[in-house]
């Protein structure tokens, strides 16, 4: 992420990759309480998709993320 | 510390530093902040994810996993079967097998890619015991027959095997067992496997539990 005040917009998204990411990591977690097949599904399809679904929003606000630069006395 | 203690350490780990990020977003303002949502939104997560998957890909392997579906009871109770003509049995019950991998070390394939084949012969059982119709436990039947090169994967090169003479009835017996021309199974050698409709008849080994 470069260097630069950040938008509201980058934050927000930030916190929901995090918020995501918790959710994902939670049921990975969850998951390991017993050995059960429905457990091992559920850290698959569930804990999985979370956590991919925060990171990829993660990286996304970076992409997207312009970064506000001072203005130059240059500039008219 | 056991592999799964240290999974869950890193997981609340984890969790911590993105629930310190998703309730103060911008401290990623500042480099260290960065720096910060670089490793609890990213690096960790996905390191956190990869541990408790191959952790996950071992559970799947166990015996406990494989008979936690009651379909399944009959054939968890045919390995204290006290009757050595039961292969998987003689199998679990002499360690000949490890009893916490037991279902697992006979029914997958050595093959490259036969973990991966025998997880997904596991979610199909899956899907078939909550969503499809379930068989009895007698009308279970493998998908193709079973592969001597199974048994070979621990039996090829042993003396017991190689020097048996039940193993060489004739010249090329052993030959064409080694390319699964005749099986092991076959009648009249090991044809004892789960056997869970003769279970009524026999007696249960009390120890290993």
């Amino acid at each position: 992420m470069p260097n630069g005040t950040a938008s509201p917009v980058i934050e927000k998204r930030l916190k929901w990759a995090a918020v995501l990411i918790v959710i994902g990591l939670i049921i990975q977690m969850f998951s390991f309480v017993k050995i059960h097949p429905l457990l091992f599904v559920a850290f698959l399809m569930i804990g999985c998709p979370f956590l991919a679904a925060g990171v990829l929003l993660y990286l996304y606000s970076l992409a997207s993320h312009e970064p506000t630069r001072p203005a130059s006395p240059t500039d008219s | 510390m056991t592999p799964l203690v240290g999974v869950a350490v890193f997981t609340v780990i984890t969790v911590v530093l993105a629930l310190l990020v998703a309730f103060r977003p911008e401290l990623t303002r500042a480099r260290g902040g960065k720096i910060l949502a670089f490793l609890a939104l990213f690096i960790l997560p996905v390191a956190a994810s990869w541990l408790g998957f191959s952790k996950q890909m071992s559970r799947a392997e166990s015996t406990q996993f494989c008979l936690s579906c009651h379909v399944m009871h009959d054939y968890g109770r045919s390995l204290y079967a006290d009757d050595p003509s039961f292969v998987p049995a003689k199998h679990f019950q002499n360690r000949l097998v490890p009893r916490d991998h037991a279902c697992y070390t006979c029914h997958t394939d050595y093959t490259m890619f036969g973990p991966i084949s025998s997880k997904m012969r596991g979610l199909h059982h899956l899907y078939v015991e909550y969503l499809g119709a379930i068989p009895k436990p007698g009308q279970i039947k493998l998908y193709t027959p079973f592969n001597n090169r199974e048994c070979l994967y621990c039996h090829l090169g042993a003396r017991t095997y190689e020097e048996a003479t039940e193993h060489h009835k004739t010249p090329d017996m052993l030959a064409r067992i080694k390319s699964n021309q005749l099986s092991c199974m076959s009648s009249n050698c090991h044809d004892t496997i789960h056997a869970i409709d003769s279970l009524k008849d026999v007696t249960f080994w009390k120890g290993g539990q």
